[in-house]
């Protein structure tokens, strides 16, 4: 399928696609949907994921030692 | 942060230290939530001496959710933000400039620890808030290449 600025896609009954703008690296586009249908960029849901993942932290110590690991050495010399 | 007893003192229990004081006026509020935890809308930046460099997000409405995060500078050091306008909005930042991290907002990238694998840090998505408002919001940040599983450097505080 080939769409041009101002074409649409219909998805179903009501859900509509529309090319708004065309620039160099990006396109705008409209989206009219049902309020049901929830309509976000893909990033949320990878976002959402990686918070769920890291919600399920391991113990204080664990990270304690973690990050004795990580930080020692720069800060090292500074302080 | 310090608190004071105060009238408007409250209690919190956290995840990982125990109970807490807080005052109202230290409380981020996420009118959004953050992805996948839309409802939770209300937490506190927490430190603690022994565990510098982290804050911890604990959710003041649930005692379990707690997130590990670090200023967004000690995973990255030349962190550039970039936030959409939308976010700038929602915020209620100056729409014509980028926020000055650590002048202007707080910013936070969320820690995960998964066993067996590094420790990676969600650089494509940090936590911003408001420091004159406390208001916060997740940030995705479609227009740079950072990762959500930015591996945290082992020996010095470097990024690519």
């Amino acid at each position: 399928m080939r769409r041009r600025a101002g074409d649409s896609i219909l998805i179903g009954d009501d859900i509509e696609i529309q090319i708004m703008h065309v620039g160099e690296s990006r396109i705008k586009i409209g989206i009219t949907a049902p309020k049901s249908v929830p309509v976000t960029m893909k990033e949320v849901k990878l976002v959402g994921q990686e918070n769920l993942a890291a919600a399920q932290l391991r113990s204080i110590a664990a990270l304690r030692s973690m990050l004795d690991r990580l930080m020692e050495s720069p800060a090292e010399g500074e302080k | 942060m310090t608190s004071t007893l105060t009238a408007n003192t409250q209690r919190c229990a956290t995840r990982y230290l125990g109970e807490v004081e807080y005052s109202e006026e230290s409380v981020l509020v996420f009118p959004d939530g953050i992805p996948a935890f839309e409802n939770e809308k209300r937490f506190l930046a927490l430190r603690q001496p022994m565990s510098e460099p982290l804050v911890f997000l604990q959710s003041i409405t649930d005692p379990h959710l707690c997130f590990a995060t670090l200023p967004v500078q000690s995973a990255c050091r030349d962190y550039q933000l970039r936030l959409a306008p939308e976010d700038l909005e929602a915020l209620g930042l100056d729409q014509n400039r980028q926020p000055s991290i650590g002048h202007d907002v707080l910013c936070l990238t969320i820690l995960s620890l998964v066993e067996n694998a590094p420790p990676t840090v969600n650089l494509l998505a940090p936590i911003v808030v408001n420091l004159q408002t406390l208001r916060g919001r997740q940030a995705i940040q479609t227009e740079s290449s950072y990762s959500h599983r930015a591996e945290l450097p082992l020996r010095e505080a470097v990024c690519s």
